[in-house]
């Protein structure tokens, strides 16, 4: 696995930074191995391991639980997902075509994933280049739904993105317990398996639906026109250290009479989404908070720049700011 | 501020608090409120005093929306109904357009409200809170507009980020489902 090398200063920062968390977790660290390799094994183990079990998401005080039953044979993904609360959603998934059943309402809305998203989408790889943008280490041994477990810490270096701490499971490095984490400490978010059974059989009748959904009315989201923007005007002057852009695309969204240009960067771990839209007159909020996402709005010339991610308030201020049409 | 609304607004939004505005002006009057910030602001404040004078803990035209969602997709045309313009053994699609703006706009209406009504400071209290409460709860989500929802929602998207848990929380908000029309119907109704 390759990593990107430090530059002269940030690797001084990064080295003592490394220093101070060795002096804090000497002994543990030392047995429990290289952390990129536990990221490894946890990669695997998402890929291929067949679960069950009850995940809570905790997130501004709110939570919510969800039963999941997880397997994967020949690289397809098939799940089951029962909202615990609610209305009693279950959301089926057959490789890339998902079900979300909803119960109360008699419907089911059908859905292409074209990805391979799971639970554990907003984990890290072990393919992520981290750069010089964060420190991930082994801080020590825990228990998680019963399990023996290994923490991995991976703390940003600077104000810009937050940090995670993600526990592993010794035996199989399956994830047990994520939390994103702000720069005093806090968790924002909080995904952890209450109670789980890994490598479990998992039959295909287990998959069905809860519901007689015989007489259920089927939807499908209309599809939105996307198109590739090669060399779009616009581009973000100062971008945080270690972000870049990944993608460009231009599209109509609803609450837009005009296409909106789309920006996402990102610096291997935290992304951030940069909107362009035609102004329509309306007044809107500058910031914004919903759980660990921030958003920051501005009205630039005719046009409302908007920028978006799971980053602290000033990361999404300082793209939206630095915005400009070339 | 609320008193410079329209005057037949103002009626309209009464008739609406009191639960008596009809069905499909009640649909008109939100479209528009789920399309102007500053028209929900001025009816955000004009519902909480109005809801202070009497005390109320309850808005009739608000509370009900819910069961006129559900009584909204009750109503959509059955597959049966439709089969007629089916080609049989094809699948179709078709906008359900009914209940998807009907659902979309209320829901919107109703977080819209509450958010601003939280957000200014102006939610109604009752002699009896004003003597009572020793603390202050903790402020809601900022206010979304739809445009800002959907940018989220794309973001996570784009982003794989979180997808289930951003599903989950913005599939009410979904104004453009399409119905579809199942074969085996279709090849039902075709034979009978």
């Amino acid at each position: 696995m390759s990593r990107a090398q430090p530059q002269p200063l940030r690797s001084a920062a990064a080295f003592f930074a490394v220093c101070g968390m060795l002096l804090a977790v000497p002994v543990v660290q030392a047995e429990t191995g290289d952390p990129h390799e536990w990221l490894g094994r946890m990669t695997s183990a998402v890929e291929t391991t067949n679960y069950e079990g009850t995940v809570i998401r905790i997130t501004g005080g709110e939570a919510e639980a969800l039963k999941v039953l997880h397997t994967v044979d020949d690289g397809v993904i098939r799940e089951k997902l029962i909202a615990q609360e609610g209305d009693g959603l279950e959301i089926i998934r057959n490789g890339n075509e998902v079900h979300w059943i909803l119960p109360e309402r008699q419907s089911v809305l059908v859905e292409a994933w074209n990805d391979q998203s799971t639970l554990f989408s907003t984990l890290p790889s072990s393919d992520i280049q981290f750069g010089n943008e964060y420190d991930v280490m082994v801080v020590r041994e825990d228990r998680v739904a019963g399990h023996k477990t290994v923490l991995i810490a991976i703390r940003p270096h600077d104000e810009y993105r937050f940090g995670h701490r993600i526990w592993l499971d010794k035996g199989t490095g399956f994830p047990l317990q994520t939390q994103l984490i702000d720069a005093e400490g806090q968790v924002l978010v909080q995904v952890k398996f209450a109670e789980i059974t890994l490598d479990k059989k998992i039959l295909a009748s287990d998959l069905t639906p809860s519901y007689n959904i015989e007489n259920f009315k089927w939807y499908n989201p209309s599809r939105r026109e996307v198109t590739q923007v090669v060399d779009s005007p616009w581009g973000v002057d100062d971008l945080p250290v270690g972000f870049r852009m990944i993608s460009m695309h231009e599209e109509m969204l609803p609450g837009s009479e005009n296409a909106v240009a789309h920006l996402l960067f990102s610096d291997g771990l935290a992304n951030v989404s940069v909107f362009i839209a035609v102004h329509d007159g309306n007044n809107f909020a500058e910031t914004s908070n919903v759980g660990a996402s921030n958003s920051y709005s501005i009205l630039m010339d005719n046009y409302r720049v908007t920028a978006v991610g799971e980053v602290p308030p000033a990361t999404v201020e300082r793209f939206a700011m630095s915005t400009r049409s070339r | 501020m609320w008193w410079r609304m329209n005057e037949a607004i103002r009626m309209q939004l009464s008739a609406f608090v009191d639960g008596e505005l009809p069905d499909n002006e009640a649909e008109l009057l939100l479209r528009r409120l789920s399309q102007d910030a500053e028209l929900r602001q001025h009816v955000a404040e004009y519902m909480a005093i109005g809801r202070a004078i009497r005390g109320d803990t309850q808005v009739a035209g608000v509370d009900g929306l819910r069961d006129r969602i559900a009584a909204t997709i009750d109503e959509a045309p059955s597959h049966d109904d439709a089969v007629d313009e089916v080609p049989a053994g094809e699948r179709m699609i078709r906008p359900l357009v009914g209940f998807a703006i009907a659902a979309t706009v209320a829901v919107v209406a109703i977080f819209g409200l509450q958010r601003m009504l939280v957000i200014d400071g102006q939610a109604p209290q009752t002699a009896n809170n004003q003597e009572s409460s020793s603390y202050t709860e903790p402020p809601g989500d900022t206010l979304e507009d739809v445009l800002l929802r959907e940018f989220r929602r794309k973001h996570a998207e784009s982003a794989w980020q979180q997808r289930i848990s951003t599903r989950l929380t913005s599939l009410e908000f979904s104004e453009d489902f399409i119905e579809i029309e199942s074969e085996d119907k279709e090849v039902e109704a075709a034979t009978e």
